[in-house]
């Protein structure tokens, strides 16, 4: 008889504990176009090239996984300047690592959006530009993510 | 025909009659809200299964021919994308093996930060396991709240490795970033929160009488099947047998850390969800004492680095971001093969390396655990009601990409 | 020879509309509040899931107001999308069951009395009329399992033939029970009776009509009919367009019918009868009636943020073998009750 009875006070204990987060609710909600998260330090996000360090070694381009840096010569290069291909670019970071010039550098910029598919291919003047997220542009508000022991994650302005 | 009921489960002899005129076929097919990324031809006999006909290979993305085709460096990022709610343990048996083949040992301060980056993708892993085990039985809430503490374990990666879920943290010689500062005191809280959290889990839906009644007694495998069927991970612990690949190989800094291995007798799939709370449980208090435990030092190896110009040597030791020889476009790997296991969330993973002198592997075979587990489909479910599929479905805790390859 | 004037015509009009026959059915709290209620109480089921489950819900279709209108979007969206009935289907049955479950969802608001001396056809058996009505709603769900010629339907229907059966002699003998604690079967008439609400007086028994109450709705955790991880929409799979969206709507409708007649047998009903609006139209008066039975919906529909879905044998176990002898007993505690004198 006291099965009923236990499994009684379990189903009013799953209840409690619906009731519990119903009234007070802890959303991890970030209302993205009017608010963005700052990124840490060392995200891995678009990269960025700066030509004036680069010798022009090509160790980018042959260790790219997917084969998204290509070099593109010029008549005076000696192996030509790397583009990417962000058709095929994973972010993982493999070619910043290897630049023995540190002559790529990843930004925290994430979420750049491009209208045509041949747009998704730099050539390395466009590669040699401050990506810039179309979020920020607009002058969103900036959060930062807190992890609270009570509440999980919290975003509070930065 | 001799039936025999417990828990309101039929066992009666029914495969023998597949064919018969009876037997009502169902295909759970690739469109299907919950049959995942593979199709089940589903034999009924009423409401009882007689079989189920596992049919994968629906992403199969023939990633071990891939790996021949390109240098072995690049394919860690590529074998990343088999499980990718996981993806620092896939990698790490790669990266083990070639370490053997290449003949180069992480510093002790890489393999501690190795196991940081595996318990924090287990517990993801393990959670992501939860949700879809809600969602099978239609309980919306457990989904929902195993993904978004999910959220949390992802941030702290992120911290970590510079990406929420493609990590590629591990290379062969050590890890790529450091520790950063903050790093220790949001472990804390994350810990905290999700031991809190873990208590609402048990109370909405592994104690919750209905989520149990679904649950016991259903889809019971038994520990002399579970061997003999080759079946790994958490579905093993929970029928009986003790085996852990972080015991049974010891990589990494797993020798030097104290764990239990949570078991389970029953092997029904309120074990197997049981196991893996337990193992959330364990792998926080392994990421504390990892935490605690670090030692200083370089994260790359010395016969790596000893080949960097001493400008970006320094670079190194400062930002805790490691710069690649530039030898790595192209290392070669010797003649020779290498074998490693890794215990992943699913299971124990399996890699064997055959280099043939080149840069390019000559072979790269990789045993999943989702793909040893799959047998239980065909094996677990006859004789049981048609609703305690997804249930089943849930417990086991199969990802097609990584059983697919 | 009548004189026919705007007046008149303006004036009889009036009078037709506000007579309960029809004002009752169409208005309140029949046909139009019923679509009301539908439209708020799916964004309801949404928002609560939602705030319990780390989530917002639906919010950019009226951001202001929280986004109450999106049912009302998604109502737009169905209407524009095309009414396809497959080559193998049946086809009158296909067309015509929904719109007959339908039919027979608004049906039972004939017999529902909304205020005192307020319903419009005054019956000494309304009880036993509205249940009856309400329980014919899983013969249409069949013939939408028949007439959709799909396995996954035919699945849906049988499953919905189960559980009629296992949930509606509870329903039953449970307002039986209420019934004879009240010595009559008149709706109006049990909630005059109701010197305690009749929650306190037969407790057992607003228990087992609640546990009825939610498995005939088909809400969490006996959504079996329409179990989406394993039949995939259950009867309604081959439905698109609006009469799909009528067939997700049905489940609301019954439980808004179910959830007034439980307001009136066991939460007294309209008592405070709020007597100034009686005298403005007497249809009003009964406010607290329909506040009542929107609350027990909202906690109906957050049951759904707590539990998953029971097996269909359990639940049929469940039904037959817990909730019926309970209803039983809820029987002889009102006959005891009644013996002694307490009504």
């Amino acid at each position: 008889m006291s099965e009923p009875i236990e499994s009684f006070g379990k189903h009013l204990k799953a209840i409690k504990t619906g009731l519990k987060y119903l009234i007070s609710p802890n959303r991890i909600t970030v209302y993205y176009p009017e608010e963005y998260i700052e990124l840490p330090t060392g995200y891995r996000g678009l990269i960025r090239y700066y030509p004036e360090k680069c010798i022009q070694c090509s160790l980018c381009a042959m260790i790219c996984p997917a084969g998204a840096m290509k070099m593109y010569r010029t008549r005076e290069d000696k192996k030509g300047r790397p583009g990417v291909n962000y058709q095929r670019c994973i972010f993982c970071g493999f070619c910043v690592d290897i630049c023995p010039q540190n002559a790529l550098e990843m930004t925290k910029v994430h979420d750049v959006a491009f209208k045509q598919l041949e747009e998704m291919i730099f050539t390395p003047e466009k590669f040699s530009q401050e990506p810039v997220s179309p979020v920020v542009a607009e002058g969103a508000k900036k959060l930062k993510t807190v992890i609270d022991e009570e509440r999980g994650l919290r975003h509070e302005p930065a | 025909m001799s039936t025999s009921s417990e828990n309101g489960v039929v066992y009666s002899r029914l495969i023998a009659k597949e064919g018969d005129e009876s037997i009502y076929e169902l295909f759970i097919g690739p469109q299907h809200p919950s049959s995942g990324h593979m199709r089940f031809i589903v034999r009924l006999e009423g409401d009882i299964i007689v079989s189920v006909d596992p049919d994968i290979g629906y992403v199969h993305r023939t990633m071990e021919k891939l790996a021949e085709g390109r240098e072995v460096i690049k394919a860690i990022p590529l074998l990343e994308r088999m499980t990718i709610i996981d993806s620092h343990n896939v990698t790490l048996g790669l990266v083990l093996a070639l370490e053997k083949l290449l003949d180069v040992e992480a510093p002790p301060r890489a393999q501690y930060l190795r196991v940081l980056l595996s318990e924090i993708n287990r517990i993801s892993s393990h959670l992501y396991g939860l949700g879809i085990a809600g969602i099978m039985l239609n309980h919306s809430t457990m989904f929902m709240w195993a993904f978004g503490d999910r959220e949390v374990w992802i941030q702290l990666a992120e911290d970590l490795t510079g990406a929420r879920l493609t990590h590629t943290y591990s290379v062969p010689g050590g890890v790529r970033r450091d520790m950063p500062q903050a790093f220790p005191e949001r472990a804390e809280k994350a810990i905290r929160y999700m031991e809190r959290r873990l208590k609402d889990y048990m109370e909405i839906f592994l104690d919750n009488p209905q989520v149990r009644s679904r649950y016991e007694g259903v889809g019971v495998l038994k520990k002399s099947e579970a061997s003999r069927l080759g079946i790994v991970g958490p579905n093993l612990r929970a029928s009986g047998v003790k085996y852990d690949a972080r015991l049974a190989e010891g990589y990494a800094a797993y020798p030097d850390l104290e764990f239990e291995i949570p078991m389970r007798e029953d092997g029904d799939c309120l074990a197997r969800m049981q196991v893996r709370v337990e193992e959330i449980r364990q792998s926080m208090s392994l990421i504390r004492q990892v935490i605690k435990k670090l030692p200083q030092g370089p994260i790359f190896a010395e016969k790596y680095t000893r080949l960097l110009p001493p400008a970006i040597r320094q670079q190194v030791a400062q930002t805790g971001q490691v710069k690649f020889p530039g030898i790595f476009a192209s290392l070669k790997l010797p003649e020779g093969d290498a074998v490693s296991r890794v215990e992943m969330g699913h299971g124990e993973i399996f890699y064997h390396v055959t280099g043939a002198g080149s840069t390019k592997p000559y072979r790269l075979r990789v045993v999943t655990p989702s793909f040893r587990n799959v047998i239980l489909f065909r094996y677990l479910m006859p004789g049981h009601r048609f609703m305690d599929f997804p249930a089943i479905y849930g417990s086991l805790d199969y990802f097609p990409p990584e059983g697919d390859r | 020879m009548r004189v026919m004037n705007i007046e008149g015509i303006i004036t009889w009009l009036l009078k037709i509309v506000l007579s309960p026959q029809v004002f009752a059915p169409i208005v309140f709290p029949g046909l139009l509040t019923a679509l009301m209620v539908l439209l708020i109480i799916i964004w309801a089921e949404r928002k609560i899931a939602a705030r319990v489950q780390m989530r917002v819900g639906p919010l950019y279709v009226t951001r202001r107001l929280g986004g109450v209108l999106q049912m009302l979007a998604d109502g737009a969206r169905y209407m524009f999308q095309e009414f396809i009935i497959p080559d193998s289907a049946d086809k009158t049955p296909f067309v015509v069951a929904p719109v007959m479950a339908l039919t027979l969802a608004i049906v039972p608001f004939a017999f529902i009395p909304s205020a005192p001396g307020f319903v419009p056809i005054k019956s000494q058996y309304s009880l036993p009329a509205v249940l009856a009505l309400i329980s014919t709603i899983p013969l249409s769900v069949m013939l939408m399992g028949w007439a959709s010629n799909n396995k996954f339907a035919i699945q849906g229907a049988v499953r919905e033939a189960f559980m009629g059966l296992a949930y509606e002699a509870v329903v039953f003998l449970s307002a039986l029970a209420m019934g004879l604690l009240y010595g009559t079967l008149d709706l109006e008439e049990a909630v005059t009776k109701q010197w305690l609400p009749g929650l306190l007086l037969n407790p057992i028994a607003a228990f087992t009509f609640f546990v009825g109450m939610v498995m005939s709705a088909g809400k969490l955790p006996f959504d079996i009919v329409e179990g989406e991880q394993e039949i995939v929409a259950g009867p309604y799979v081959e439905y698109s367009g609006i009469i799909f969206g009528i067939g997700m709507g049905l489940a609301y409708l019954k439980l808004y019918s179910l959830t007034l007649i439980y307001s009136i047998l066991f939460l007294s009903g309209w008592n405070p009868v709020i007597t100034p609006l009686y005298s403005i139209y007497p249809g009003l008066a009964g406010i607290f009636l329909f506040i009542k039975s929107f609350l027990l919906m909202l906690f109906i529909v957050f049951l759904r943020a707590v539990y998953g879905r029971y097996r269909l044998d359990q639940a049929l176990r469940a039904g037959w073998r817990v909730y019926l002898p309970l209803s039983l007993i809820a029987v002889l505690l009102s006959i005891f009750l009644r013996v002694v004198n307490i009504v």
